[in-house]
């Protein structure tokens, strides 16, 4: 190491720190001035991380899965009653979808509807979430290696989770729909309006760019709509639970705090995204529906 | 002034490499607890602030060994794994660290309470800061409500922490002040 004169040290000493809290903000500025700026750093940070997390994150939700064992065994009656009744009921319905199915094929064969693309899913383990108040984002053990793209739907048997927003090459970072940052083209189900899923980091996100505002009751199911071509339409998102100042609520079917394994759903599209997508003008540009929209509204 | 507020003081010399590296890597450890997923209901939006309550720790007992470099980096690594705006912890820590270090010979050889106290201080004035530059950065009002719960269970978990931190200390480095 290189000896420096006792003065030399201490005036060091005393410029580092006002220096480091400049430079601090400076980066600050310079990420909101351009947001794409750390992208590729933030990849490798992920990437990086993504072994140790997977080591520490794995006896946390072991210690989880625990808990719910001991809980499961306590009412292990009722929730089997719980469970017969919810089977038989569910039997019915799997008749019903596949009499639907069956139809559906015939109805398709009628009217030589385009086949849908061919879906296929990666099943990954949320090893990080975000902590703190300002992000609602989780990080997966599955990358570029296992054929993860960026823009690709995050979701669970109960219904979407997010969009892909980084993908390294062993971990990728989920974007919460419950995000300030998070756009999903939505469609209510019942009335088949279209409207925004907008996110605003609180639990329950809200519904804008409604194209009928009164279109919309409390109890509603909101699914994507597929417009923009990233996410396939149909994919259950959740359920209208109020309507407040800031537009219709929607409660996500999924717990995103309970969040163990996601499936990333491939749906063969994700080539036809624009290489850079801003990570949201959080007011959300509204563009021109159709394949450059994705861009816009995410 | 600058001079007095800047300076680290002279502390018993930590001649063990293990030692030397102690306070570093508990702020590490402590950035990387807080994006471990726990599976509670709410927990990600309201996890404490481990990162502030490290620093705090170390800066009052031994700030010669927390260079504002590694609170820098710290910083920077934990809004890269985050997804945070990148700069915004480094400059927290940064900000936390030259407050304190001006304070410290008050908070030095204390009872708990007191420094307890301090930190409470600390937290709400980081965590309500923080508030306000993330409504800055997203130009929107954000809810403070989880902002306060956030800072209730920071100032709370805080103890536990500083006993965890006050133990290796003492056994890797001995009691400094």
């Amino acid at each position: 190491m290189i000896r420096l004169s006792p003065q030399l040290r201490a005036a060091i000493q005393r410029t580092t720190l006002p220096l480091l809290i400049l430079a601090s903000a400076a980066i600050v500025l310079v990420g909101k001035a351009d947001r794409m700026l750390f992208d590729s750093l933030r990849t490798a940070t992920t990437d990086s991380i993504a072994p140790a997390l997977e080591t520490v994150s794995g006896p946390v939700a072991a210690a989880g899965n625990l808990v719910d064992r001991v809980r499961g065994f306590i009412d292990t009656y009722e929730q089997n009653q719980r469970l017969v009744q919810e089977n038989e009921r569910l039997l019915k319905w799997q008749q019903t979808a596949l009499d639907l199915a069956s139809d559906n094929k015939k109805l398709r064969g009628l009217v030589r509807a385009v086949p849908e693309n061919a879906i296929s899913y990666v099943t990954a383990r949320v090893i990080g979430s975000s902590g703190g108040a300002y992000v609602r984002t989780v990080m997966i053990n599955a990358g570029s290696d296992e054929h993860v793209a960026r823009g690709q739907a995050a979701i669970t048997g109960e219904g979407l989770v997010g969009r892909l927003t980084e993908v390294g090459s062993r971990a990728a970072r989920v974007l919460l729909i419950t995000d300030l940052n998070s756009r999903i083209p939505v469609v209510i189900e019942s009335s088949h309006t279209n409207a925004v899923l907008a996110g605003d980091n609180s639990e329950r996100p809200h519904l804008i760019y409604l194209s009928a505002r009164n279109a919309v009751k409390v109890g509603d199911r909101v699914v994507t709509s597929g417009e923009g071509g990233v996410f396939p339409p149909g994919l259950p998102v959740g359920v209208v639970s109020a309507i407040d100042a800031s537009g219709p609520r929607v409660e996500p079917f999924v717990d995103l705090s309970q969040l163990g394994y996601v499936m990333i759903v491939d749906y063969g599209l994700s080539e036809s995204l624009p290489q850079a997508i801003p990570v949201a003008a959080h007011n959300g540009r509204r563009g021109k529906p159709g394949a450059g929209d994705e861009a816009a509204v995410h | 002034m600058a001079l007095k507020v800047f300076s680290i003081p002279a502390l018993p010399r930590v001649n063990s490499g293990a030692a030397r590296l102690l306070p570093v890597s508990t702020t590490l450890l402590a950035a990387l607890v807080s994006i471990l997923p726990l599976r509670i209901p709410g927990y990600a939006a309201l996890t404490p602030a481990f990162t502030l309550m490290a620093a705090y720790h170390w800066t009052i007992y031994r700030p010669d060994l927390l260079p504002p470099l590694s609170l820098f980096a710290i910083g920077l690594v934990e809004d890269l794994a985050v997804g945070a705006p990148v700069g915004v912890s480094a400059l927290l820590l940064l900000l936390a660290y030259t407050a304190v270090l001006g304070y410290r010979r008050h908070f030095v050889d204390r009872t708990f309470p007191f420094v307890w106290a301090g930190f409470t201080l600390l937290a709400v004035t980081a965590m309500l800061g923080l508030w306000a530059l993330h409504c800055l950065l997203d130009a929107t009002l954000l809810d403070l409500r989880t902002t306060l719960f956030r800072i209730v269970l920071t100032i709370a978990i805080f103890p536990l922490a500083s006993f965890l931190l006050g133990r290796a200390q003492r056994a890797l480095i001995g009691s400094g002040s």
